[in-house]
């Protein structure tokens, strides 16, 4: 593995952590200490998880500028502490920050370590500050900050959860929700979808899962740097991962339109993927997760091997693009499913367009009918009642509803469903006619052109 | 259709109106996208392998339009805009043209066709006529002859109306516009021997310079092209009634032989309603390609076939009805194609101008009786 800054070697410490907690299916404690001694800042990682082993680190290659590292030791004893030391050009960059480091902080081990939540891992930082007032701040992270996952809750929910806590601390820019933009809870929405490959001589049996929400800040204050795109987060074997060439391609190839959205691009930045939409009202906000694993991911019984994962060669191993992009379909589908009238397609919008229309012309049959019975009967269907005269606005406006309704209601089958019923008995009439004759047929029939007057 | 009195049909065509927005209200209140059927008819199709059913007058098969493709919500859009219309028109006893229908939304109707079109769907749905919705069309055929018929209270005399007289001192042949809205048996009055349709007006007034409805006791119509529903309904009505031979003239050219096609099968674009406006008596009098020899025309009046009439002869060869109905038909129009020519009407005229009505005419009449009697 190549370490090319700080921020990357702590996240695959501390995930490595996370995984020796996971595995240990115990109750575990992770600390991630930071000593400030200027000009020198020390991060220690620590956990209760199960045993590491040297080879562990022995792939770990660090690239000596991004990080500078003068010495690091590891001590194999019995408390697995791994202590970084970094030097000091790094430290007084990072120390110009230190006012904000509590938050800054929650970012690197929150962004990534949260969304994979583990019940039965609590988190600690601590952030000693070697200056003269000797301050001291202590974090701990609770697992159920947010919303409580229980111990039996399968990984997609933790998943789902870790992204809902990411999202309402704006990408983990605060320590705690965004009170001013997610005041009410219908500005969040969020759906999961898993894909599983089966498992065969080939392959081990892959499993994808995608998390997405969606948030709509009306009128947010907030500041948020990428704008509305889209970050993907990607998680591979529970720890934070590159972004891989399948994972692109399945975002690509996404039919986006039947969403509703147009993507103008997706570009791999490293740590995640970054979309750009276009014409995404500002308003929108869509975050994404996608987490691939193996089916039968090093259990408690492997665990020296864990975090030196070899897989015979004859298994591929990376997801591809098929299982990747129907895990994210899966999730969008759910999304659409759970909520009228979002993410609908670019061509049920269009259909929609047509609601007033038909709507007026439906109620204006109806009001311009003598037939009293008729329009009291008509009343009734469109459950309005009948004791009051009824205006034409609010007839119209019930039928819209229903009109877009259904037309949503359909824009949520799936494909299929929905193209072959009312075509088995599609006439072929025109395509047995000659071009011609249906030419000629327009004016057959079109003899006012050439009127007299009356 | 004739025989049911006006307004118990406006009532009938009212109350399946007010059903299939009741239908549609149904659907709509059970979450469901509405199914509007549309039955489709043609007149003719291009298989000649198996026996079609195109001349049974039963729907081919049908359309279900629904919320679903851009393309039906449109048409449903229109179908209901125009539906409004048809039942203020039926409820006030109105009458509107097309065109005046297109007039109330030109901008989402965006051509003439698409009203057609939606008349069309209506009238399927209702299982009526265009008439009956109270949407008419201005005449476009002429008539004259023996003939005199009321409509609308007034009464048209194709014999001895004063303001029709064209040639003054020939107060026996008159001209007047068909104008059809109600023509019942009663108000129908003739003493024709025959009815000859001719293709052209030009043809038309030729007849009406040489006298010739006096001269022949009959009645002569012309829908000026392709005849229009008006023209075809009003040839219908005086088949019907008068039980009269009715010939047909049009020119020796594959539009002149579409145009016979459309009297006697209806055009495929009203379909739905060919069994009332088609005239399957009508009699093929002339031209055939074979006149130019029997009657001594000069090369120079025979044109060639361009492209596109060849295509659209080719094309017209393959309708199932002239295989069933009128092989004889088709041997003259695939002899028309194997001359590669064609030519009109009026080089007839080349002997003299009144050959067609003394000449022709006659003696094409004739040769059909005298082979109706063999």
């Amino acid at each position: 593995m190549d370490i090319s800054s700080v921020q990357k070697l702590c996240i695959h410490l501390i995930s490595s952590a996370v995984q020796r907690c996971r595995l240990s299916e115990d109750l575990c404690r992770l600390s991630v200490v930071l000593k400030s001694s200027p000009p020198i800042i020390r991060v220690s990682i620590s956990d209760t998880g199960t045993g590491s082993c040297l080879e562990e680190f022995q792939d770990l290659k660090c690239n000596r500028e991004g990080i500078g590292t003068e010495k690091w030791g590891i001590s194999d004893n019995k408390i697995y502490h791994y202590h970084l030391n970094l030097r000091g050009s790094v430290s007084a960059r990072r120390l110009t920050r230190l006012p904000s480091i509590p938050k800054n902080d929650a970012k690197f081990s929150g962004t990534e370590m949260l969304i994979l939540k583990i019940p039965s891992v609590a988190a600690e930082l601590l952030i000693e500050r070697g200056d003269a007032s000797g301050l001291q701040c202590e974090n701990v992270f609770l697992p159920n900050e947010c919303s409580p996952s229980n111990f039996s809750s399968s990984n997609v929910e933790r998943l789902k959860s870790g992204l809902e806590e990411y999202v309402l601390k704006h990408r983990n820019s605060l320590n705690n929700k965004c009170d001013s933009c997610f005041c009410s809870r219908g500005k969040l929405k969020i759906s999961s979808g898993v894909a599983c490959s089966m498992e065969s001589h080939r392959s081990p049996g892959l499993i994808v899962e995608a998390v997405i929400a969606i948030s709509e800040l009306s009128e947010s204050l907030c500041f948020r740097s990428s704008g509305n795109k889209t970050e993907v987060l990607h998680f591979k074997d529970f720890s934070p991962s590159s972004v891989s060439i399948a994972s692109l391609n399945a975002l690509t190839s996404i039919d986006w339109r039947s969403y509703g959205l147009t993507l103008v691009s997706a570009v791999d930045q490293v740590d995640h993927a970054l979309i750009e939409w276009e014409n995404l009202p500002p308003y929108l906000h869509i975050d994404m997760v996608i987490h691939c694993y193996h089916k039968q991911y090093p259990t408690p019984c492997s665990t020296i091997q864990i975090l030196v994962i070899t897989y015979p060669g004859k298994y591929k191993y990376q997801p591809d693009r098929h299982l990747i992009r129907k895990g994210v379909k899966l999730a969008l589908d759910d999304l659409k499913e759970k909520h009228t009238g979002l993410l609908l397609s670019a061509h049920a919008v269009k259909i929609c367009s047509y609601a007033p229309d038909l709507a007026s012309s439906i109620a204006g049959i109806i009001l311009s009918s003598n037939d009293l019975k008729f329009r009291s009967k008509c009343s009734s269907l469109l459950e309005l009642s009948q004791s009051q005269e009824i205006g034409k606005q609010t007839v119209e406006d019930r039928i819209k509803e229903k009109i877009i309704s259904v037309i949503e209601t359909n824009d949520r089958k799936p494909e299929k469903i929905k193209e072959a019923a009312p075509f088995l008995f599609e006439d072929d009439r025109l395509q047995d006619l000659d071009p011609a004759d249906l030419y000629l047929e327009e004016h057959e029939g079109g003899d006012d052109v050439f009127s007299f007057p009356d | 259709m004739e025989g049911i009195r006006s307004s118990t049909r406006s009532r009938d065509l009212l109350r399946k109106i007010k059903e299939f927005t009741l239908s549609i209200l149904e659907a709509l209140s059970e979450g469901r996208s509405p199914l509007i059927f549309i039955q489709s008819f043609r007149t003719y199709c291009t298989n000649l392998d198996s026996i079609c059913s195109c001349r049974s007058n039963k729907p081919s098969g049908h359309e279900i339009l629904t919320f679903q493709k851009e393309s039906h919500v449109h048409r449903i859009d229109v179908l209901l805009r125009v539906l409004l219309i048809v039942q203020q028109l039926l409820q006030e006893n109105k009458h509107a043209s097309k065109r005046d229908i297109y007039y109330m939304h030109p901008l989402i109707f965006s051509d003439q066709s698409v009203v057609d079109r939606a008349i069309n769907d209506i009238c399927i749905l209702l299982q009526c006529s265009r008439h009956n919705l109270n949407v008419v069309s201005v005449g476009n055929g002429l008539v004259m002859g023996w003939l005199r018929f009321f409509e609308a209270g007034r009464k048209f005399d194709c014999i001895n109306s004063p303001n029709t007289v064209r040639m003054g001192e020939w107060p026996i042949q008159f001209l007047c516009l068909l104008r059809m809205l109600k023509v019942t048996n009663k108000y129908l009055v003739s003493a024709a021997l025959y009815i000859l349709v001719v293709e052209k007006e030009s043809v038309f007034q030729r007849l009406e310079n040489d006298k010739f409805c006096s001269k022949n006791r009959c009645i002569v119509i012309t829908g000026r092209g392709y005849p229009g529903v008006p023209t075809r309904r009003f040839l219908r009505l005086l088949m019907d009634k008068l039980s009269l031979p009715v010939y047909c003239l049009v020119d020796c050219d594959p539009y002149g032989f579409d145009i016979l096609a459309t009297y006697r099968f209806g055009s495929m674009q009203m379909a739905y309603d060919a069994k009332f406006l088609r005239v399957p008596q009508i009699q093929w009098l002339g031209a055939f390609p074979s006149d130019s020899e029997n009657y001594d025309l000069p090369k120079q009046c025979l044109l060639p076939l361009t492209i596109e009439d060849k295509r659209k002869t080719e094309a017209m060869l393959q309708r199932c009805y002239l295989h069933q109905e009128v092989p004889d038909w088709r041997s003259e129009l695939e002899l028309m194609l194997q001359r590669g020519t064609k030519f009109e009407i009026e080089a007839l005229s080349v002997h003299s101008l009144s050959f067609l009505s003394e000449v022709y005419i006659p003696s094409k009449i004739q040769e059909i009786k005298s082979i109706c009697q063999v």
